[in-house]
């Protein structure tokens, strides 16, 4: 029954005929698991298609939704598992492209007939880091929106075409909701499409002589690729979707706070695979940048390139090859050692990510005070604080917070107006709450969280956070104890003539004076 | 797995490897398509759903009689929030006794009014009459009007309902 219905569509379509061309092509003995990665790489390709198609059901590509959007996406066990599979699948396929691409140049698989195939790979590899790069901006996150910022001064500096370039990657004046779409739309529509056409033209050029095989021709008949190698190709991509299954369970790593352009203080950092990129780039300041971010990268990838006619010998031995293998080698060890090296140097500002910022729990006072919650709660006319997440910025509290009739119909009495500084805290406290409820502070440490969040942010820095006019306070505590920091803060005259800090005697209470001095005390 | 690639091979070899390649295929293809099929298939309702809304104090209210109100109501359409509104007939009954009908004729989903000379509902568009406990009096609606969980506060001012 089935065999007629096979034959009665075979002299229709034809089928048969192209699935032997396809599964049946004879592979040369001694063909093991070295060959095993190119299937790799197709199967991870196909899960990155899989899984980015279905992401796209639920993702919206504009500055105001795209947070909230990635975050609604992984409210759910399964969108955490497809969220976790597209993004450690990015990694992986730059890990086994790496891996394909040494088994290719060990074997002296570029060897002629097979220089355009190994073209077309490295073009593969380039269309790879596309893909990694724009799909690192869509969550719009604090990571994604700064290493673009990155990205983009980057591609400033390649010669004469510089502005043009960064103008056509950032699309509208700022980074901003036209970069977000177009970076999206290059990352699901253009780089596909182009993927698509370039692994055909891989596999045809693959399949048009064959496969190099082992090194060492070996006597004997060739055997059809289905089922013999293909069952060493099932095992190998079975052992490799487990592991990326395995790593996925737990999804991607949790996101940063919404994008924020006007967050001065955050330090960008770009994904592993680019940090040797980023690591190289800090040896050549100043002028000599260009050197690192475009001349270096780019030599190297015109070595890669060529490797087929610098390495001209008819020989595939590694043996006779050492001096070709040994600068690969030694290019490969160079980019792990500047990946290790920019995996370790992390920037020393950088905000501890455990505790919560004075910041984020003076913002609690803000909230409590300006009565948020009168709107902002279970029955309330305005979602829970928890659940807004602060996609919005400062200046879209403050006008909420002046007339929330505007901004929030149905509200007719605007509660008490709040200052920049305020919202600024509050927004920090409403984005923390969105990833874990308040742990709860001693009232001192509140009371404390509150004036800094009010008066001293805008010059001193605590943790990371505020303005650098008056030094750092992180651990004034070794060098002050209470009553010093408490006559200082009251009349910085009386302790030190020359200060240029303005006394808060008479802008904070007693209480007030006493909770910031015992807290600045407390941190050594 | 070791594969001989000079010996001749024998028809079960070859039957045993289709049958793992086929294996592998079906199993990661099928986990693959039920996890993106449960992802595609999330159901709609995530948050909100059953959140008590004021709809106005006790002092606007008459008893007995139908009264409508508008609900803002912040609707969590997925990601998106959007701000819809809903408008609610209560009826108090004095105290804490208070109802509420939903203002959705159940025919074709127009906005029955009260009339206040009838004491009934009317529905513009299709003849619906409903009484004022919202049983259906006359014309073409399937099924009373829907009843909305509501009372009044603990402070006794403020009628709330669940939307």
């Amino acid at each position: 029954m089935i065999e007629r219905l096979g034959r009665w569509l075979d002299e229709r379509t034809g089928y048969r005929r192209i699935r032997r061309a396809l599964l049946e092509e004879p592979l040369p003995p001694g063909t093991g698991w070295a060959f095993t990665f190119g299937s790799i790489l197709l199967a991870l390709l196909l899960v990155q298609t899989l899984t980015g198609a279905f992401l796209t059901v639920y993702y919206a590509p504009t500055p105001d939704h795209a947070y909230d959007s990635v975050r609604f996406i992984i409210a759910t066990t399964a969108g955490r598992v497809v969220r976790g599979l597209h993004y450690f699948g990015a990694s992986f396929l730059i890990v086994f492209t790496v891996i394909h691409m040494m088994r290719v140049i060990v074997f002296g698989s570029y060897k002629a007939p097979r220089e355009i195939t190994w073209l077309s790979g490295l073009a593969l590899l380039g269309l790879m880091l596309a893909f990694a790069l724009t799909g690192y901006l869509l969550p719009w996150d604090q990571r994604a929106y700064w290493a673009t910022v990155v990205t983009i001064n980057i591609s400033r500096l390649v010669p004469i075409a510089g502005d043009t370039s960064a103008a056509l990657l950032q699309g509208g004046t700022s980074l901003g909701a036209l970069t977000l779409t177009r970076w999206y739309a290059l990352h699901v529509i253009f780089l596909p499409a182009l993927l698509v056409a370039l692994v055909v033209v891989h596999l045809a050029l693959m399949r048009r002589p064959g496969i190099s095989g082992p090194i060492r021709a070996r006597a004997g008949a060739a055997l059809p690729f289905y089922p013999f190698h293909a069952a060493r190709d099932a095992a190998a991509i079975a052992l490799v979707l487990l592991g990326l299954a395995a790593l996925a369970w737990r999804g991607a790593p949790a996101l940063d706070a919404p994008a924020d352009p006007a967050d001065a203080t955050y330090v960008p950092r770009p994904e592993w695979y680019f940090l040797a990129l980023f690591q190289l780039l800090k040896y050549f300041p100043g002028r000599l940048e260009i050197l690192g971010a475009i001349l270096l990268p780019a030599l190297a990838g015109l070595a890669l390139a060529l490797l087929p006619w610098i390495d001209r010998g008819p020989g595939r031995e590694p043996r006779r090859r050492l001096a070709v293998l040994s600068a690969v080698v030694a290019g490969l060890i160079a980019v792990v050692a500047l990946t290790v090296l920019g995996w370790r140097d992390r920037p020393a500002g950088a905000a501890p990510r455990d505790g919560w910022s004075l910041l984020e729990i003076g913002g609690r006072a803000f909230v409590q005070s300006a009565d948020c919650a009168r709107c902002h709660a279970d029955t309330g006319l305005a979602d829970p604080l928890d659940r807004i997440g602060g996609a919005r910025g400062v200046e879209w509290i403050e006008g909420h917070i002046a007339d929330p009739e505007m901004i929030a119909p149905g509200l007719r009495d605007p509660p008490a107006p709040v200052r920049e500084r305020e919202a600024a805290a509050i927004l920090a406290y409403v984005r923390r709450l969105s990833r874990e409820s308040y742990p709860g502070h001693a009232r001192r440490t509140r009371m404390a969280a509150a004036v800094y969040a009010r008066h001293c942010v805008g010059c001193h820095v605590i943790d990371g956070e505020g303005g650098s006019d008056g030094p750092d306070l992180s651990s004034i505590g070794r060098t002050h104890d209470r009553p010093t920091l408490r006559r200082w803060i009251a009349d910085p005259e009386s302790v030190d003539p020359d200060a240029e800090m303005p006394s808060f005697a008479r802008r904070l209470s007693a209480a007030e004076l006493d909770a910031i001095a015992s807290y600045l005390a407390d941190r050594k | 797995m070791r594969t001989s690639l000079h010996a001749p091979v024998s028809p079960a070899r070859r039957r045993v490897l289709s049958l793992f390649v086929n294996g592998v295929i079906a199993v990661t293809g099928g986990a693959l398509s039920v996890l993106l099929g449960v992802f595609a298939a999330r159901p709609s309702s995530t948050a909100a759903g059953g959140r008590w809304f004021r709809a106005g104090p006790v002092t606007d209210l008459v008893p007995g009689v139908p009264v409508p109100r508008v609900v803002s109501v912040p609707a969590a359409d997925g990601w998106y929030r959007a701000r819809g509104r809903a408008t609610v007939f209560l009826v108090w009954e004095g105290g804490r006794d208070v109802r509420a009908f939903s203002s959705t004729c159940t025919h074709l989903g127009c906005q029955v009014h009260w009339d206040a000379e009838a004491t009934r509902f009317i529905c513009p568009c299709h003849g619906g009459v409903y009484a004022a406990d919202g049983r259906v009096l006359e014309g073409p609606p399937p099924r009373p009007l829907a009843t909305v969980r509501a009372r009044v506060d603990d402070s006794g001012n403020t009628v709330l309902v669940q939307l």
